[in-house]
């Protein structure tokens, strides 16, 4: 079992994962649909996340997903900003190539 | 279960298999199921009379078993039925036969299709099998 | 078509073969998206392919069999950077070329490409033996004994789709060289081969076993001091049968063949390689003259032909061009021919990303290359790109076209030649960015002047323990690490990859990104205080010891 993500006070869980076809990063949303943007993502309470993550589980070879796993993020008013380097770069883009950085929301950057 | 066959040879009936610490004290038994990590070598005392060795594969990634296949042909000479069982991929079908092994065992219902597949797919080989297989102009390359 | 230069020509066969190769893959993947392979069987079998899951997309790491390219080749990689990527691809410390925002489903699409102008993507990742490197100057270098290119292709053919070797305990790495002067890191492969002329005429090989870098970082110990051609398939199908046998399984860490080696000691890895010798049907792996003379008949050689003054119009440039005289001295290498040089490209410009190359770059090169190099280019483990044979008196107008498309930077093997991995902007597997840092380097370096004062440095940036930036290789090697989610380096220093390959050592506690680079900064400052006379860095960390380094370096004050 993998070790459960630590939440601090004023943070939430987002569940990401990448699409099977092409790759591409994605984010689980509040209607349960895969996203390409964080700011779609639905933060959740830690006590959620396993019940959630379970579901998306199991339909995870017919939504065309792999890797499915949860992230702590700190809620912004331009979406939530993921805590580590490594999701801010899968959320937002590599730092290298600002031209290849993924649209965020005014207010939503690293 | 299916026995499905990568060559010439028809899977053949055999009484269950022992293990190779059975085999040991039951010198009689004519076939014995060998875990990756067993030694081909500790069979070398019972080789006249086994018919059969089952290579059991814990997960595909495990290769040994195509070391262990080639070492009974090429080190023992042994002329039995080798069958593979186990989590093995119909993507590892031409390996299995080119390392000297008769048969796979599916899970019940398997389609055998992908698996018939993968053993008429290439037409040459770069390096030499325990197969008698044609060499190619001088003998860098084998024809399948 | 006529025969490549350089490089083993394809026949019917062999095209037939690759097309049988891709189709298997597309229907691996109609496989995967049906769901009747799951996740965890695919990974090892697109791995197989060259197709990872990075963190952005699939990352196609596309095959240079031991380095070699043609100017087609290159331009199908330009194609495949426009139509399927983003413009650009990334040269890998394994002179293999990759392509960083690929999609599953277009991937037969490119192989077919690919496949086109010879070019695969085989075994250049998954447990297999992967695609055999060598030395950059083959076929061209004045210190050459052997041309270890016919060889390597036997190699490469040998090592494809073996029946027995495909499922091995981790990742194989051979490289193999023909020059006593090894630019092939030899002792840090998993086997490292080193030809050289027998008494016989025939080519004899040393071979070391159990090096290489990532979490325990070994110098490979030698095998065999002189194994003859005929044997060469023969021991190799021995020691790899012994690691597959015998390698560990129960822990990834663990499961290289170094480990093994280390285990068992290299003596008893021997007796164990002799054991299977004396069991094997030797007749079967033989490595007759025959086969060796009808691979080689398949390369061609450049008609190597100067103009009688071709050195002195060279050295005439020379001398009114500043520049260009900058560039020859540190970007060119003696070539064995009269009247020709190898010409090394540098893909490491101040600031910019160590290894990538635009489309249009790469476009460029091909063009460069029949104009002035026989059509033929060679990759570089240190990514860098190589002419290999240039005539003298061409060599400034090859330079003034490298200027035009931004690749004349003259740092090769200097301390802006930066080697570094994709990191974490990229990998899935690293802790820490790469680049960032090898371009403030890069940017702090950027004095030309300064660079060549400073002279031979090395540095290697790794972006996590996996260590594909060589960092325990480099004179200065930088580990990226993550301390409770910010990246720190952790410096090592007197790491080299030649004959007298050595592990960096540690230097003491990791430091932030930029604190790093000044630090870096202020160990270069204090080598040119302790230098002596023309005393490269590795001599005179060598006569100083490391102290004088470490007080530079933590000097905060």
């Amino acid at each position: 079992m993998k070790r459960a993500v630590r939440v601090g006070a004023g943070e939430g869980l987002v569940i990401t994962a990448n699409r099977l076809l092409d790759g591409a990063i994605v984010w689980l949303s509040a209607d349960h649909t895969w996203q390409t943007a964080i700011q779609r993502a639905e933060v959740l309470v830690s006590d959620a996340v396993s019940e959630r993550l379970e579901g998306v589980q199991s339909r995870a070879q017919a939504d065309g997903v792999v890797g499915i796993y949860e992230i702590a993020v700190r809620p912004e008013v331009g979406g939530p900003v993921p805590l580590t380097m490594r999701e801010r770069i899968r959320a937002f883009g590599p730092t290298v190539h600002p031209q290849f950085a993924y649209e965020q929301q005014e207010g939503a950057g690293a | 279960m299916t026995l499905f066959n990568l060559g010439a040879r028809e899977a053949g009936h055999y009484a269950e298999p022992v293990t190779l610490a059975d085999l040991v004290e039951q010198g009689e038994a004519r076939s014995v199921v060998l875990e990756s990590g067993d030694e081909v070598a500790a069979l070398k005392p019972y080789l006249n009379r086994l018919e059969l060795v089952v290579l059991r594969f814990p997960i595909f990634r495990d290769g040994r078993g195509f070391t262990q296949a080639r070492e009974l042909r090429e080190y023992l000479h042994f002329g039995g039925e080798i069958r593979v069982e186990g989590h093995v991929l119909p993507d590892q079908a031409d390996f299995l036969k080119r390392c000297g092994v008769d048969s796979v065992v599916l899970p019940e219902g398997s389609d055998v299709r992908p698996w018939e597949r993968q053993l008429k797919r290439y037409s040459v080989s770069f390096q030499r099998s325990v197969l008698p297989e044609k060499v190619l102009d001088v003998g860098t390359r084998v024809a399948r | 078509m006529t025969t490549a230069i350089g490089q083993y020509q394809y026949d019917q066969v062999d095209r037939d073969f690759l097309a049988a190769r891709i189709e298997e893959f597309s229907e691996q993947v109609a496989r995967r998206l049906d769901g009747a392979l799951t996740e965890d069987e695919f990974k090892p079998l697109r791995l197989m392919n060259g197709l990872y899951l990075q963190l952005h997309a699939y990352m196609l790491r596309v095959a240079v069999p031991y380095g070699t390219l043609n100017a087609a080749q290159v331009r199908a990689f330009a194609d495949v950077a426009r139509r399927y990527d983003r413009g650009y691809g990334h040269f890998t410390t394994r002179q293999n070329i990759q392509f960083n925002w690929i999609r599953l489903e277009d991937t037969p699409d490119i192989l077919r490409l690919l496949a086109d102008v010879d070019m695969h993507a085989l075994q250049t990742s998954g447990n297999c033996i992967r695609n055999v490197t060598s030395d950059e100057f083959a076929g061209a270098a004045a210190d050459e004994l052997v041309d270890p290119r016919v060889h390597a292709e036997i190699l490469r053919q040998w090592s494809t789709l073996h029946p027995e070797f495909t499922f091995l305990p981790r990742k194989f790495k051979i490289a193999i060289s023909g020059s006593p002067n090894d630019r092939v890191a030899a002792r840090f492969h998993d086997i490292g081969v080193i030809a050289r002329p027998g008494d016989d005429g025939r080519v004899v090989f040393q071979i070391f076993v159990g090096g290489g870098l990532g979490r325990t970082p070994i110098v490979g110990q030698e095998l065999y001091d002189s194994v003859p051609e005929e044997r060469l398939l023969a021991t190799l199908e021995a020691i790899i049968r012994v690691y597959n046998a015998h390698g560990r399984r129960d822990n990834i860490y663990k499961a290289r063949i170094k480990i093994l080696v280390q285990a068992l000691g290299v003596a008893a890895y021997r007796n164990e390689v002799e054991a299977e010798l004396a069991q094997m049907d030797i007749a079967r792996y033989r490595l007759s003259p025959e086969m060796v003379a009808s691979i080689e008949a398949r390369f061609a050689a450049p008609d190597l032909q100067a103009p009688e003054g071709a050195a002195a119009v060279l050295a005439e440039q020379r001398a009114q061009n500043m520049v260009f005289d900058r560039w020859v001295r540190s970007n060119t290498h003696a070539h064995r021919s009269e009247g020709h040089i190898i010409a090394v490209v540098s893909l490491k410009p101040p600031g910019e990303i160590p290894g990538d190359v635009t489309a249009d770059q790469l476009d460029r090169l091909a063009g460069l290359s029949e104009r002035f190099a026989y059509g033929e280019l060679r990759t570089t483990h240190l990514q860098n790109v190589v002419f290999g044979h240039v005539r003298q008196d061409q060599l400034y107008d090859l330079w003034r076209g490298l200027v035009d498309v931004g690749l004349g930077a003259p740092n090769v093997g200097l301390i802006g030649d930066i080697v570094a991995c994709p990191g974490l902007d990229y990998c899935a597997l690293a802790n820490a960015r790469s680049i960032p840092i090898a371009q403030k380097l890069g940017a702090r370096f950027a004095d030309m002047t300064l660079q060549e004062q400073i002279g031979a440095l090395q540095i290697n940036i790794s972006g996590c323990i996996n260590a594909c930036g060589h960092h325990h290789a480099g004179h200065i090697g930088l580990l990226g690490v993550d301390k409770r989610g910010e990246e720190f380096f952790q410096m090592t220093l007197g790491g080299r990859a030649d004959d007298q390959a050595t592990v960096g050592k540690i230097l003491g506690p990791a430091l932030p990104e930029d604190d790093t680079v000044d630090a870096i900064a202020r160990i270069v400052d204090r080598y040119l205080q302790e230098r002596s006379g023309q005393e490269s860095f590795l001599e005179t960390l060598k006569r100083v010891g490391e102290a004088p380094f470490k007080e530079a370096a933590y000097d905060t004050v």
